[in-house]
């Protein structure tokens, strides 16, 4: 007993694999992404892996590396998988921020891809 | 024109009632959930409504405020809403915290219910 569940596996495998590509050369993002998907970078909509890949290669740091806190799946009604992330991020010199990311994959021709992405930094209003 | 999309309205809506009804009277939450719906909370992971509402009606605080710090939605595979929440909580006389918090719609003879609920409080490595 322990395997884990199958959405965890898929959703688990994403997750790494997106954080390294992102960290090492994240204009190679694209391959994860289909026409169809949604971007939503910090409030800005992005549709279309064209799109998607050209905001993600335009963001202005040189490095950046993620560091994950905790990742939860889920399965979806309809066979996708639900992918929550909460970690830190450190960009160029700046200092180390929080941030939230979540993804929904689904399986199309044997290959999970991304239909949606949301990514925020974890600011707050100190309201 | 600038009338926004549809699942911004709903998603929009959806996340106004469910705060409002967590922090006035959480019992009311159960409207919002149906037998398939899946809960994870601070990792923890619930199936249906009754696990759900037993979950949620068993957190050990009094009295509980929200803040919404921002919101985005978008439409996801299969008719689905996508909705992604940053904030501020803060329970009984403990120090305001950050929270995450992702929820998927899908329309149900005509009511958006809640499939998918991911919570998790902004805690990190501090690695």
């Amino acid at each position: 007993m322990g395997d884990k569940p199958i959405w965890e596996q898929i959703g688990s495998s994403f997750v790494q694999h997106y954080y390294h590509i992102f960290d090492t050369d994240r204009t190679q993002l694209g391959s994860l992404y289909i026409d169809a998907s949604c971007l939503t970078w910090e409030g800005q909509q992005c549709q279309g892996k064209t799109a998607i890949v050209e905001k993600l290669s335009s963001l202005p740091f040189q490095k950046i590396q993620h560091s994950i806190t905790s990742q939860d799946h889920q399965p979806t009604p309809d066979s996708c998988i639900l992918s929550m992330v909460v970690g830190q991020l450190k960009a160029d010199e700046d200092p180390i921020i929080g941030f939230h990311q979540i993804f929904i994959l689904k399986n199309i021709n044997d290959a999970w891809v991304c239909t949606n992405d949301m990514f925020r930094l974890a600011l707050h209003n100190y309201g | 024109m600038a009338e926004r999309p549809m699942w911004e309205q709903v998603g929009t809506s959806f996340v106004h009632l469910y705060y409002q009804r967590f922090d006035s009277s959480r019992v009311e939450l159960s409207a919002l959930y149906t037998d398939a719906s899946c809960l994870s909370w601070e990792g923890q992971q619930f199936q249906g409504k009754t696990a759900i509402m037993e979950k949620l009606m068993s957190l050990p605080f009094q009295k509980i405020q929200h803040s919404i710090t921002s919101q985005d939605h978008q439409p996801a595979p299969d008719n689905c809403i996508l909705s992604m929440v940053v904030g501020q909580l803060k329970v009984d006389n403990d120090p305001v915290m950050g929270f995450h918090q992702l929820f998927v719609l899908k329309n149900i003879s005509d009511n958006w219910v809640c499939t998918n609920d991911i919570f998790r409080l902004a805690l990190y490595n501090f690695a």
